[in-house]
């Protein structure tokens, strides 16, 4: 379970800084091409990146503790956001690919691990 | 004329960031680099790496080292005794010195010590490895700097950590846009460009920035600050009596020795009733004060894992009797506790190896920030001689300096580090002080790459110093494979891990320096096509402007 919550820290952490940016104009043109905005979609990349990242600080203080989890959460959301910069920079026409499936695995793994919390182990 | 806030805030921002840039990266470079002091330390002790200590119980690994202590050092006035864990498999024992005679010169406080590292199974020393001070070089460089009194060398850092706090503080003011900028970085778009990689590398890292600025100044702020302790216990014993107050179980001076011989009471009951006071947890260091002593006192201090805090709890015990003198430290006192948190979070010794790598990603981005605050300087400033060098002008004084500056200091310290490195290895293992003369290494190759800056700071000596730099960085695998026994085929298939760490992230700072390179390759051909003919290119190229 403890490498299960580290990956969902950086996974989630990673999606929600991939979404929170698609949530942006100019980034939304770096990915889908000129003149693209996220239109009625950014209010929903705002609220997932928000709640990913929460996510993401969840299973930080349940993986490290209430102490050393907020250090590294803060030490994973420099990492997410570097590679966020570095993923917009390198392969934005994968971007949202990539984002997408970070999302999904960060569900995937949050769904796991409430389930095996719920399961008692 | 009146300025706005921000725009002060902008002057202030850009003074106090130049003026100590360049040491504020040799401190965030030689820092980030202690977080692995012990795995540094390690892959410069080659003997070691063959070796696999065997794993022992605590209790037993206490009671070699004493063993071997009483052979080795038994009239030693202080022995300290770290036993294995994770990241350091040997027991690892220092002890002072006796002190010289009286009328004898006095000793240099680094050599008034020895130290060995021990089997934690047989009590046996592990094979003599070669003399070098390893990373402890660079943690110590980073606040004692070198060739000075520590004590100058530390107002220096703390001053220059001031200016960074300033800078870090009046930076956000200055950023108009930091959510806006947030994930935005353009390449090749000359001063647009260093100005995204100044923010993101700064924004994107600012919890560690400010957080390591400012445990930075706590952990010295006894030194920079003494007046609160020394106004309120003037009457009260003075400084000493608050340290003895303020870390109970922490000083030493309290402790002195009868000139009775007296037998050291056995080691191993007081690290299981230390371990079993803390409910099972490890034990992490033993002080023996005054050894085979009527008036010994043994010092036993919790392991520092899982608390943030640096302050550990302890115990102390008789050390002729055994029984058991006092904790310390169980409940920690509220000041003292966020002391401790805050210069717990600067050393970062609770890490595992997981957020230590997290910590040293957010240390090469303050690098990287530093670095790019100065290039930013020298970029913009270039423009104002736009004109100038168009006419055939020259640039002004202070920008050939910052320009020679900078060249020196990012592209040479990396290529002194590694030079460090080489030097561990290519020395012959019989030079006299052999420590020091590695670090002679370091400074020779850094000063000669300062001087060679300053009288030609042109793109071809950026290109040469980063190619080198890249290169020393991306065959230290090459000469650990042909230098020791766990190249990195061994290493990485059955350890040491330490050893594997180490290659790898040379060849990733290698590759990094070897990408710098390129990009000032690609500048450089297009400085030299812009101009016209029957220019000299190395005229042409000079500075690393837009």
């Amino acid at each position: 379970m403890g490498a299960l919550l580290l990956a969902l820290v950086f996974v989630a952490s990673l999606a929600g800084f991939c979404a929170l940016s698609l949530a942006m104009d100019r980034h939304s043109e770096d990915v889908f091409g000129r003149g693209s905005t996220p239109g009625p979609w950014r209010r929903w990349l705002q609220l997932g990146g928000t709640v990913l990242l929460c996510v993401s600080l969840g299973a930080s203080l349940q993986a490290a503790g209430s102490a050393i989890g907020w250090v590294l959460w803060l030490g994973a959301l420099t990492a997410a956001a570097l590679a966020t910069v570095g993923l917009l920079g390198c392969a934005p026409r994968r971007f949202h690919w990539i984002a997408s499936a970070a999302a999904a695995v960060a569900l995937l793994g949050l769904l796991v691990c409430l389930l095996l919390a719920a399961s008692g182990t | 004329m009146k300025e706005g806030f921000r725009q002060s805030m902008a002057w202030l921002h850009t003074w106090s960031g130049l003026l100590v840039g360049w040491v504020l990266f040799m401190v965030f470079a030689a820092g980030t680099a202690t977080y692995f002091k012990d795995e540094i330390t390690f892959w410069m002790k080659p003997e070691l790496h063959a070796v696999t200590p065997n794993a022992a119980p605590q209790a037993k690994a206490a009671e070699g080292a004493v063993a071997f202590l009483q052979q080795r050092a038994a009239d030693a006035p202080r022995w300290f005794i770290t036993l294995p864990t994770e990241r350091e498999p040997s027991t690892s024992v220092l002890y002072l010195k006796p002190p010289p005679p009286a009328g004898a010169a006095p000793v240099e406080r680094r050599r008034r010590f020895d130290q060995a590292l021990l089997d934690p199974a047989t009590g046996q020393a592990v094979t003599a490895p070669r003399e070098t001070r390893g990373g402890e070089f660079f943690y110590r460089l980073h606040f004692d700097l070198h060739y000075m009194p520590a004590i100058w060398a530390r107002w220096i850092v703390g001053f220059c950590a001031m200016f960074m706090l300033v800078a870090i503080f009046s930076g956000i003011v200055t950023h108009r846009r930091i959510f806006k900028d947030f994930f935005t970085f353009r390449p090749k778009k000359g001063q647009r460009s260093w100005l995204d990689a100044h923010n993101v590398t700064a924004v994107l890292a600012l919890p560690y920035h400010a957080m390591i600025t400012y445990t930075g100044l706590v952990t010295l702020m006894f030194m920079y600050m003494p007046w609160a302790p020394q106004a309120a216990y003037k009457d009260h014993g003075g400084t000493e009596a608050f340290f003895a107050e303020a870390f109970p179980g922490g000083g030493r001076t309290q402790f002195k020795a009868s000139g009775t011989k007296a037998p050291l009471a056995p080691i191993a009951p007081m690290v299981a009733a230390a371990s079993s006071h803390w409910n099972g947890a490890p034990v992490g260091r033993i002080t023996v004060h005054f050894p085979n002593d009527a008036n010994a006192v043994v010092s036993i201090a919790r392991a520092g894992t899982q608390r943030l805090s640096s302050d550990q709890p302890s115990m102390q015990f008789n050390g002729v009797t055994g029984a058991q003198i006092g904790t310390f430290g169980d409940v920690p006192k509220a000041a003292a506790e966020t002391r401790g948190v805050l210069y717990g979070l600067h050393i970062g010794r609770f890490a595992d190896p997981l957020l230590r790598a997290l910590f040293f990603l957010s240390g090469l981005a303050g690098c990287l920030m530093v670095a790019t605050g100065l290039l930013l300087w020298a970029v913009k400033e270039r423009q104002k001689f736009a004109k100038t060098l168009k006419q055939g002008g020259r640039i002004g004084f202070g920008l050939r300096l910052v320009d020679g500056l900078n060249l020196g200091a990012i592209a040479g310290l990396p290529m002194a580090m590694a030079a460090f490195f080489w030097a561990n290895r290519l020395l012959p293992l019989d030079v006299a002080d052999r420590g020091e003369a590695e670090i002679g290494w370091f400074f020779t190759v850094w000063g000669a790459a300062a001087a060679l800056g300053l009288l030609r700071p042109t793109l071809r000596m950026w290109q040469a110093q980063l190619a080198l730099g890249a290169l020393l960085f991306v065959l230290l695998p090459v000469l650990n494979a042909f230098t020791g026994p766990a190249p990195l085929t061994v290493s990485l298939r059955s350890g040491p891990s330490a050893v594997a760490g180490f290659d790898l992230v040379a060849i990733a700072l290698g590759l990094g320096l070897a990408g710098a390179t390129w990009l000032v390759e690609r500048k450089r051909r297009k400085a030299v096509s812009r101009q016209p003919a029957g220019t000299p290119p190395g005229l042409a190229a000079s500075g690393q402007g837009s």
